[in-house]
C-alpha cells in the first residue's frame, strides 16, 4: 500500500490529538477566571483560544523530544506513533468524559512506550526516562504548586486584608485576565510544538523532508489551527471541575493560583525542568484552597484526580500497545492504520449519534 | 547529589525560583490594589499628599509585576 497513506493517517491522528489537548486543556488556563467571574465563559475560551494560536507561532525549535530518552529513537516507526496518539487520544477523551483533568504529554508518552513495548520489546523503552521524565515531575509538580499556591494566597490576604471587599475583587480579577492570558500562551507555546514535532518526524521518516530542514509552514498553521480549536470548543466538564468542584474560590484565590500557576511552569521551564501544566495547575488551586481552610478543599474530587494522574502512564500505554498489536496484526505498511482508523471513526460516528438521539428523545419528553 | 536520574541541584532550583517567583507576583499584585484603593479613598477624603503617596505605590509595584511578566513571555520565548 501507499506509504504516503499511512503519513497522512499519521498526520490527520496527530492533528486530532491536538485538538483534543486543546480542549481537554482548556480548563487550566480559564477555569478560575470564569468560575469567579473574571471572564465570561465564552470570551474566556475566545481569549485562550487566540493565545494558543499566537502562542504555536512564538518558539519554532522543534520539539520532536516527547519520546526522547523514554524509548529508543531508532526505533519509533509511523505505525508505533500512530498507536501511541490513539492512547493518548482515547485517554484524552476517557478523563474528559469523567470530568478529570490529566496530562495530555503523559498520555502521549504513555501510549508511544504502550507501542513500542508491544513493538520491539522492553529493549524499546528507558525505565530511567520514565522516572526523570514523567514520575518525578508528576510528583514535583502539584507538591510545589500547592506549597506556592498555598503560601501565595495567605500572602496576597495579608496585604489586601484591611481593604474594602469591591476594589480588591474588581483588581484580582483584572489580574486573572492576565495570568490567564499568560497560561494560555504557555501552552499554545509548550503543546502544540508536540504535534508539530510528531508530524515533523512523521514526514522525515518517509523522506518528504531532510532531518536538519525547517518545520514546513502548513504544519505550524495546522497544528495551531488544531489546538486553537480544541481550547475554543472547550471541555466543559474538565472546566467545571477545576473551577468549582476543587474549591469554590474567590477572586484572590483564583489570581494566585493562576499566576502561581503560570510563574512555577514558567521558572521550572527556565530552569531546563518542565512540569505538566495540568498537574501545576490542580495542585496551585488546592493550594491555595487549604490554605484559607483545610476542609475547603473537596478530597474526594482531589482523590479522583490523583487516580487519574496516576493511572494515565498505564492506562493509555496498554490502549497504544494494544492499538499496535491489531496495526501490526493487519499490517502496519498501510492496511492497519486505514482499518483501525476506520474502526475509530465509526465508533465515534455511533457514539455521537447516539447522544444526538438521547438528546432528540429527551427534549420531546420534556 | 542525584535523586534517580534527577539532579538534586536542579531540583532546589525549581522550588526555590518557582517559590520567589510565585509569591512574590502575586505580593507585588496585591500591593497593586492596595495602592490604587488606598490612593482612590485618600483622594475622595480630600488628602492629595496621601493619594499621590499610594498612587505612587500603585505604580510601582505594577512596573515591577510588568517586569515579571515580560520575563515570563521571554522565558517562552527563549525557552
Amino acid at each position: 500500500m501507499d506509504h504516503d497513506l499511512v503519513l497522512w493517517i499519521v498526520v490527520a491522528t496527530a492533528l486530532a490529538f491536538d485538538f483534543t489537548n486543546g480542549f481537554h486543556d482548556t480548563a487550566n488556563a480559564v477555569a478560575t477566571s470564569i468560575s469567579t467571574r473574571a471572564l465570561s465563559p465564552r470570551l474566556a475560551v475566545s481569549l485562550a483560544a487566540v493565545l494558543n494560536f499566537a502562542g504555536a507561532f512564538m518558539s519554532l525549535a522543534v520539539a520532536a523530544t516527547i519520546a526522547t530518552g523514554i524509548v529508543h529513537a531508532d526505533l519509533i516507526t509511523p505505525a508505533i506513533v500512530f498507536a501511541g496518539l490513539i492512547g493518548a487520544i482515547a485517554w484524552n477523551l476517557a478523563t474528559w468524559y469523567f470530568g478529570l483533568p490529566s496530562s495530555s504529554s503523559h498520555a502521549l508518552i504513555g501510549g508511544v512506550v504502550g507501542s513500542a513495548f508491544v513493538a520491539e520489546g522492553a529493549g524499546a523503552v528507558y525505565g530511567s526516562g520514565i522516572v526523570d521524565k514523567v514520575v518525578v515531575p508528576a510528583l514535583v509538580a502539584p507538591l510545589l504548586a500547592f506549597a506556592v499556591g498555598g503560601l501565595a494566597i495567605l500572602v496576597a490576604y495579608r496585604i489586601v486584608g484591611s481593604q474594602r471587599p469591591g476594589p480588591v475583587v474588581r483588581g484580582f480579577r483584572l489580574g486573572q485576565v492576565l495570568s490567564a492570558s499568560l497560561l494560555a500562551l504557555s501552552h499554545g507555546t509548550n503543546d502544540a510544538q508536540k504535534t508539530m514535532g510528531i508530524i515533523f518526524l512523521a514526514l522525515v521518516a518517509n523522506g518528504n523532508v531532510a532531518p536538519d530542514a525547517d518545520v514546513p509552514t502548513w504544519v505550524v498553521v495546522s497544528a495551531a489551527t488544531a489546538i486553537a480549536l480544541g481550547t475554543y470548543v472547550g471541555g466543559w466538564r474538565i472546566i467545571r471541575t477545576m473551577g468549582s468542584r476543587i474549591i469554590k474560590m474567590d477572586p484572590a484565590q483564583g489570581f494566585a493560583a493562576q499566576s502561581v500557576g503560570a510563574t512555577v511552569i514558567l521558572a521550572a521551564s527556565h530552569v531546563g525542568f518542565p512540569l505538566s501544566t495540568t498537574h501545576v495547575i490542580s495542585g496551585a488551586i488546592m493550594g491555595t484552597g487549604a490554605a484559607k481552610r483545610v476542609s475547603a478543599v473537596r478530597w474526594g474530587v482531589a482523590g479522583n484526580i490523583v487516580t487519574a494522574w496516576v493511572l494515565t502512564l498505564p492506562a493509555s500505554a496498554v490502549v497504544g500497545g494494544v492499538t499496535y498489536a491489531l496495526v501490526a496484526l493487519l499490517g502496519t505498511d498501510g492496511v492497519g492504520p486505514v482499518v483501525v482508523s476506520a474502526a475509530l471513526l465509526a465508533a465515534l460516528a455511533v457514539a455521537l449519534g447516539r447522544r444526538l438521539v438521547a438528546g432528540r428523545t429527551l427534549t420531546a419528553e420534556g | 547529589m542525584t535523586v534517580f536520574a534527577v539532579d538534586g541541584h536542579l531540583l532546589w532550583q525549581v522550588v526555590w525560583v518557582s517559590l520567589l517567583a510565585g509569591v512574590g507576583i502575586s505580593a507585588l499584585f496585591s500591593f497593586v490594589i492596595v495602592g490604587a484603593a488606598r490612593a482612590d479613598e485618600a483622594r475622595r477624603a480630600g488628602n492629595g499628599g496621601a493619594a499621590v503617596g499610594w498612587a505612587a505605590l500603585a505604580v510601582v509595584t505594577f512596573a515591577l509585576f510588568a517586569v515579571g511578566v515580560i520575563l515570563g513571555v521571554q522565558a517562552l520565548v527563549h525557552k
